[in-house]
């Protein structure tokens, strides 16, 4: 069947008038008899936003934006029916992702070994098992200037270099796919995805460093990742790619899993190292550094999920291809999980350099609803909020350092004018009040401080002194907490501090939280002018704070009023008033 | 247990490579399930029994659009290779009839269009 099938979407922020230009390309094609050569389809989602009508043609390949209605009759008559091209109206964006950790996810079977086979598999790691060099992985590596992907950005090739260069007979490798920020689940993609391509980078991981045995530290509530590694690993056993003698070498290299029991500072390096030992999960000071005493005092190289995920295809391609992309100091891509306010959430793997800009709006399609974008919390409970100002940076790790926040694991929140600046530092800290493990004294003293002070503003007691106590407790916290969990736990407040420090002032000085975030700063009201005294408010109230009678209209009582927003819900007429 | 070779390698890269017969992936991740992409799966499964079609059915991980889970891709030899987001039971019945029986694109449903035909 030789049909053209044309593809359209109204991708304007207005009303969608898709179903319009549909009707018009239809009454045109009639007109001209070509409804039998062509397919017309109205799809969801074109991969282009805010461009008004885009009009994409199979095969010619022709992506048309910003079209007109009276243009619709030219490309019916030149493009469709002639084959010709419109110039003025084509359409020429190069694609925004570049897939090389998530190559494979969405593409193959990740229960089937043979699939990622197929995909140029376990190449890499036959090809370093054959050259048999393993300083011409680390020299690779460091041409790549890859950097880890859990948050530090430590340079991968050193990590290992120091590994390999401590004098030890047994040394260890260890993924760490302990991922606990809140919103971001990357590795959990990967691991779900394509758990192969992560093995194989353990293995070359192990390989380089000159260790036969490594672990998978992936936490138990990703029950559907452990399965797919634990099946993935048994097929790698079965094909003889784990195991004595890997691919007809000398090498041997064995893997097991140890399930993380869901304690956020078990991604620390040291506190990880000590839940596989069996004991409790709390950090250590470094150094000595994993890379010199580790996991039972051996030499141990921890890498995240995402970079391992990055180790063959470098081996394969070169480091030169890997260094290529991204920007001077940061190579490669990154990995977001892009959450919040935005229209397509999801994992999305762009080159380094990209604007925080382009990601929100080009990939993520924009914000959800008409609200303005506030702004983009990356790095999760470590990380800042970077405000809508700053949105033209380009993303690497100096950048987002600079601007009070870190590259961190990869989440991307999304913020809009609902969300409350301080109500998110406060959940942020929360957070990480909770996950401390309470060894040192700064991170579980300070935080429990600071949160006592952000509740102490958010439910309208505040004073302004409260501001400098919070700068103060943050800098002792970043300074002398034992590990990165304390080191950055404030780093919420301290960037909302910088950037929003003018609704800081409105909770404490005029007891307003502009977001309608902060209960106790909020006042429901009846609008008396909108109420049709239908009494749905009353009936609703859990603690009969709504007084009255249909005469003569009914009023909340603030006192009692426990400021739950039932009646603001349950309103039909929109006559309760928040503020 | 086999020892894999070089050579083996090779050969199951060979064996693996496109058919060239039509498939159906389905995204079954963590996403995808959450959001019922296991019963679109036995759906498909079921139907494709039931109505004796030569066509695969495969799982996936995720694609990445988690918005639009379950999510599911579609070859037929002669369409452009598209992906449907937020299909439910009556999207798989559609998919069928429509796209894999009638050669018709389903309309308001695609999420991404792959350039490849």
């Amino acid at each position: 069947m030789d049909q053209k099938i044309v593809f359209i979407k109204d991708t304007g922020i207005e009303n969608d008038r898709t179903k319009d230009y549909y009707a018009l390309f239809l009454n045109l094609l009639r007109e001209n008899s070509l409804e039998d050569q062509v397919q017309i389809n109205r799809v969801a989602d074109i991969g282009i936003y805010n461009q008004g009508l885009v009009v994409k043609i199979f095969e010619q390949d022709v992506i048309y934006a910003n079209v007109k209605e009276e243009q619709i009759k030219e490309i019916v008559l030149k493009t469709i029916k002639e084959g010709k091209v419109i110039k003025e109206l084509l359409f020429q964006s190069p694609p925004k992702q570049l897939r090389i950790v998530l190559r494979n996810c969405g593409e193959i079977d990740p229960e089937n070994i043979d699939e990622y086979i197929a995909k140029d598999g376990y190449q890499a790691l036959n090809k370093a098992v054959q050259e048999n060099k393993p300083e011409k992985i680390i020299e690779e590596l460091k041409k790549s200037g890859l950097r880890g992907r859990g948050g530090a950005g430590f340079p991968t090739w050193l990590k290992w270099k120091l590994t390999r260069e401590t004098p030890e007979a047994q040394k260890y490798v260890i993924c760490n796919a302990d991922e606990g920020d809140p919103g971001a689940y990357m590795d959990r993609g990967v691991l779900e995805g394509d758990p192969h391509s992560v093995i194989e980078g353990l293995i070359l991981a192990g390989f380089a460093i000159g260790a036969n045995k490594g672990y998978f530290y992936v936490r138990a509530e990703y029950p559907l990742a452990v399965q797919r590694v634990e099946l993935a690993l048994a097929q790698a056993y079965d094909h003889g790619l784990l195991g004595k003698n890997i691919l007809g070498s000398n090498f041997n290299f064995e893997i097991d899993i140890r399930l993380g029991a869901g304690a956020f500072v078990c991604g620390e390096e040291t506190a990880l190292i000590a839940s596989i030992e069996g004991r409790r999960g709390t950090p250590r000071p470094r150094p000595p550094y994993p890379s010199v005493k580790g996991l039972w005092d051996k030499p141990t190289a921890i890498n995240n999920v995402e970079t391992l995920a990055n180790i063959a295809p470098i081996i394969l391609k070169g480091g030169d291809w890997y260094a290529a992309i991204g920007t001077e100091k940061s190579k490669g891509t990154k990995v977001f999980a892009l959450t919040g306010k935005v229209k397509n959430s999801g994992l999305v793997e762009v080159p380094m350099g990209i604007t925080l800009r382009e990601i929100v709006y080009d990939i993520g399609g924009g914000m959800i609803s008409s609200k303005g974008i506030k702004a983009v919390q990356t790095g999760g409970p470590s990380g800042g909020v970077i405000p809508q100002e700053y949105l033209d940076t380009p993303v690497d790790y100096e950048n987002l350092q600079k601007l009070g926040s870190i590259m961190g694991s990869g989440g991307m929140i999304v913020m809009d004018e609902d969300d409350c600046m301080v109500d998110i530092a406060k959940f942020y800290l929360g957070f990480c009040v909770d996950e401390s493990c309470g060894k040192c004294v700064p991170c579980r003293i300070g935080g429990y401080q600071m949160l006592a002070l952000l509740d102490k503003i958010t439910e309208g007691q505040g004073k302004l002194e409260d501001i400098e106590k919070l700068k103060r407790i943050a800098l002792a916290m970043q300074k002398a907490s034992l590990c990165a969990l304390g080191q950055t736990a404030a780093n919420p407040v301290v960037s909302t501090l910088k950037y929003f420090f003018a609704e800081y002032q409105d909770h404490i000085v005029d007891k307003k939280c502009r977001s309608h975030k902060c209960k106790h700063l909020l006042n429901y009201s009846i609008i008396q002018d909108k109420c049709k005294r239908c009494r749905v408010c009353l009936i609703n109230c859990p603690v009969n704070a709504i007084s009255g009678d249909k005469e003569q209209g009914f009023l909340v009582d603030p006192k009692i009023c426990i400021r739950c927003g039932k009646c603001y819900e349950v309103c039909k007429f929109n006559a309760i008033a928040k503020e | 247990m086999i020892k894999l070779t070089k050579n083996d390698l090779d050969k199951i890269k060979a064996a693996h490579q496109d058919d060239g017969r039509d498939w159906i992936k389905v995204g079954m991740s963590t996403c995808g399930i959450a959001a019922g992409a296991d019963k679109v799966y036995a759906l498909f499964v079921e139907e494709i029994k039931k109505r004796k079609l030569d066509i695969q059915i495969k799982k996936c991980g995720c694609q990445g659009m988690c918005y639009s889970e379950p999510s599911v891709e579609v070859r037929v030899k002669g369409l452009p290779d598209v992906i449907y987001g937020k299909v439910d039971k009556e999207g798989v019945i559609k998919i069928l009839d429509k796209h894999i029986c009638g050669n018709t694109l389903v309309k308001d449903s695609i999420y991404e269009l792959r350039t490849k035909r």
